[in-house]
């Protein structure tokens, strides 16, 4: 009896290792299957990169016909959740902020471009904004930045490290190229959320804080002697993003006058009259080892998606400017993105 | 009439089934309330804002609800926010009166719920405005006076006081971010520990351990010969309940509630805050509280009514300034963000109908509430009958199950679950005390960051006194509630004394 066991017991254990067996090694052949976790880098499920990744990811789990989540885990989780993952059921998703992080030092973040393997582009936010109060003795940017080259201290609220931060780091070096030596009269004052920077601002704490199209328009349509009330002075997109949004713009702020607030209208000096524009762009970013197979899957089905044009209308009725590109390409873009950002830290370090 | 077809059959069934799904969540140690929201965010998309809605207020008002059970039953916090129902609640358990007790903490949070939506529904955006009054020193304010509770918790001040610091210590340990005013590295720690503990230590899989783990190992200790008899929790035959347990309990339940949803409209003060302010003012103030912390229902109706509280409060920020007030609206805002809908300064008078959509979803899934859990108590209940030998190991395994999944699946949460759990069962041996500690954990790292952003904005220690009319209230209550602190402790020692003489 105690033999019998023994033997069923090998053979099972034996039957088992080579089910998983052949099961990993079909994971690894194969492309997408199955259950597939998409990890985001931000912990909140009511900002821009959950909602983003959302809408691509029903999309695709529905054209390829599998089960995908999204998770918010943030950045940090996010990365090692990829880092042990090399069969293709964990993906990632998040935006500039994945080499912003490792440009400006912060711990946890190392070189995408090396670490990972990027995925293709999905689309940007061009609602990156500075604002200040509706009261503000600044009328626009150039006032803030004259302040500056005037001797003036003018705090800005950002979140330290990533998006909110790199059109700080842009302003300041263009104080630094009109004004020389005054460039330490725009001090940055790190806060976290969208609401510790409206704190600010509402407490006469900071001069300017950044926001976004999205969470402040509300606040830049209050009356002025409304202790919340705000204007935008500055948009870091594009013109000719900016120029892809909804004619109607979001809530009541048209698109006519979101163009107010972005180049040539305001202009931020990268000196030799370039102009300093930043995109926040959303990819997809994956464990360097994953099968090339389910990377080219996955170009194909996106492809497939924006052609047939349905995803371009939800991402612009949330105020997403759809910009699909393939993993090269995304790869090859990001890369010179990332230099040409480099070079303002640089320059200001 | 208009606003009568904004409702059909389907929105009163999701919200009553999301209230049930809720809690379940709430109930099972790890789950919590906001983990229920944002499983079930997705199904929004398909189900239209106001069914989406419908499902996640449903979620919400359940989830905060559930922690109660094993709260009471087993002395696991459901959810963060029933820490202090703990108290009181397994106390009571333990005397054969866990129905008694959850029927208690049903008509409180039912109270608090209401109480919080009426609230919200009648002074939202009066109330938003007095929110960005408190700035962060006025909330360091409120955190240190959340922790002055510290000291008449404890049996001991002095072991009290020592044991809230070991809490304070643990809650710092991880990344010290920049966006907290830190410096961007870790801390408290070796760096071998830092692909663990690089956000230090989560807060549920802490509270898991250090509550329902170390009171198993400590029944355990006891052995199995001790519960075949069913002696140690039972419940009673006739539940000893009765409305009139709630007599001269009108200011106690309506002072709690009004914290809670005061708690609740402060943006990052954290809903655990709520029911132990709300413990200790009943503490404080009421004629008699020498039973609370042994199995007092007063205790038990300022927690759960304060928690539940919490609900309308937190939609106060969100619906009038896009601001979430605690981490389950949070996640609810992604409800409308999925939607394309803007929550801001303006969203109440241009969604009107959402609004009432809310509301009604709001006061419906309170009463659903009510009734599942009033009339599902009797058999929720006989749960403590089970005998330990099977209730302990599914306990334990819920427990790991929730700890896992708590941040979307990391191993170490499970570790952080059964390291705290013996932890908790040796200061206990060694004689320190849990409640301190762990209130010191979840207020400790807000009480930083807050303190360090208020000096980093004023550059002066005097801001914290001189800040704003509302500063000095608060150190005015911080001060009453040390002062009556070291009068109970002296009166305690003074009454062990005399029993010790005689």
């Amino acid at each position: 009896m105690m033999v019998s066991k023994k033997v069923m017991t090998g053979v099972g254990s034996a039957a088992l290792i080579t089910t998983m067996a052949m099961g990993s090694s079909l994971a690894v052949a194969q492309e997408l299957q199955g259950n597939v976790r998409v990890v985001i880098g931000s912990t909140s499920t009511g900002a821009d990169t959950y909602q983003n990744s959302s809408f691509v990811v029903d999309e695709l789990a529905e054209h390829l016909d599998i089960n995908m989540k999204v998770d918010a885990v943030g950045a940090n989780a996010a990365f090692r959740t990829l880092d042990r993952d090399p069969r293709g059921n964990t993906l990632m998703i998040f935006h500039d902020y994945a080499y912003l992080g490792h440009l400006y030092g912060v711990e946890g973040f190392s070189d995408i471009f090396e670490k990972y393997a990027i995925g293709p582009a999905v689309s940007i936010n061009p609602g990156n904004a500075y604002l200040v109060p509706k009261d503000s003795p600044y009328e626009n940017l150039e006032d803030i930045i004259a302040a500056a080259g005037e001797g003036e201290t003018i705090r800005v609220a950002i979140q330290p490290g990533g998006v909110s931060e790199i059109g700080f780091s842009a302003l300041k070096n263009a104080i630094a190229i009109e004004h020389p030596g005054q460039e330490d009269n725009l001090v940055a004052v790190n806060t976290g959320s969208q609401s510790d920077k409206n704190q600010q601002l509402f407490d006469d704490q900071v001069d300017v804080i950044n926001g976004s199209v999205q969470a402040n328009e509300q606040f830049t349509r209050l009356p002025e002697d409304d202790q919340k009330a705000m204007r935008f002075v500055w948009l870091t997109a594009s013109e000719e993003t900016i120029e892809q949004a909804p004619e109607d713009g979001l809530g009541e702020t048209s698109r006519e006058q979101l163009l107010e607030y972005v180049e040539p209208n305001v202009n931020v000096t990268m000196g030799d009259d370039e102009s300093f524009t930043f995109d926040k762009e959303f990819f997809f970013l994956y464990n360097k080892d994953m099968d090339p197979a389910i990377v080219e899957q996955i170009d194909e089905a996106l492809a497939e998606i924006y052609e047939e044009g349905e995803i371009q209308e939800t991402l612009k009725d949330s105020f997403f400017i759809p910009n699909f590109m393939p993993s090269d390409e995304a790869e090859a873009h990001l890369k010179e993105k990332a230099e040409r950002y480099a070079s303002i830290i640089e320059n200001i370090k | 009439m208009e606003l009568l077809s904004l409702f059909d059959i389907t929105f009163f069934l999701l919200v009553a089934f999301g209230t049930l799904v809720g809690i379940i969540f709430g109930a099972i140690p790890g789950m919590t309330a906001t983990m229920a929201v944002a499983v079930c965010l997705p199904l929004t998309y398909a189900l239209g804002l106001h069914n989406g809605l419908a499902l996640l207020l449903g979620l919400y008002v359940g989830g905060i609800s559930g922690g109660m059970v094993p709260a009471v039953l087993i002395n696991i916090p459901g959810t963060p926010s029933s820490i202090t129902t703990t108290f009181d609640g397994y106390p009571m358990a333990q005397k054969g009166e866990g129905e008694k007790a959850l029927r208690i903490c049903v008509i409180a949070s039912v109270f608090g719920g209401l109480v919080s939506a009426a609230v919200l529904f009648l002074f939202a955006p009066l109330l938003a405005d007095f929110s960005i009054k408190f700035s962060y020193v006025e909330k360091f304010l409120i955190i240190l006076l959340a922790l002055s509770v510290i000291a008449s918790l404890s049996n001991s001040m002095l072991v009290g006081i020592f044991s809230g610091v070991i809490g304070v210590w643990l809650s710092l340990i991880g990344d010290y971010s920049t966006t907290d005013g830190g410096n961007g590295k870790t801390r408290l720690m070796f760096d071998f520990m830092e692909p663990y503990l690089f956000e230090g230590f989560s807060l549920l899989p802490v509270l898991i351990g250090i509550f329902g783990i170390s009171t198993i190992l400590l029944e355990a200790e006891k052995g199995i010969k001790s519960e075949v008899s069913g002696k140690s929790v039972k419940v009673s035959k006739d539940a000893g309940f009765s409305l009139s347990i709630f007599k001269g309990s009108l200011t106690n339940l309506t002072r709690s509630s009004f914290i809670g949803t005061f708690v609740g409209l402060l943006p990052g003060v954290g809903g655990s805050a709520a029911s132990v302010l709300a413990y200790t003012q009943e503490k404080n103030l009421s004629r008699d509280s020498s039973q609370m912390g042994k199995g007092a229902p007063q205790g038990i109706m300022a927690s759960e009514s304060a928690n539940n509280a919490l609900t309308g409060g937190a939609l106060i920020p969100l619906l009038s300034l896009g601001i979430p007030g605690d981490s389950t609206t949070a996640v609810l805002i992604g409800a409308f963000t999925l939607q394309g809908i803007q929550v801001g300064p303006l969203f109440i008078p241009e969604n009107t109908e959402t609004w009432y959509v809310m509301m009604t979803a709001l006061v419906f899934a309170n009463i659903v509430m009510f009734f599942l859990m009033f009339y599902a108590i009797k058999h929720i209940a006989k749960v403590v009958l089970v005998p330990k030998h099977i209730l302990f190991p599914i306990i334990v395994m819920m427990c790991v199950v929730g700890a896992y999944a708590i941040n979307y699946g990391i191993m170490f949460d499970v570790w952080t679950l059964l390291i705290f759990g013996v932890v908790g069962y040796l200061i206990q041996k060694v004689g320190l005390e849990v409640a301190p500690l762990i209130i010191g954990f979840i207020l400790g790292s807000q009480a930083e960051v807050y303190f360090v952003k208020s000096l980093e904005s004023a550059g002066t220690f005097t801001t914290f006194f001189t800040k704003s009319p509302i500063a000095v209230v608060l150190w005015l209550l911080i001060l009453a509630s040390v002062v009556f602190s070291v009068l109970m402790s002296r009166k305690n020692r003074a009454k062990q004394l005399q029993n010790i003489a005689s």
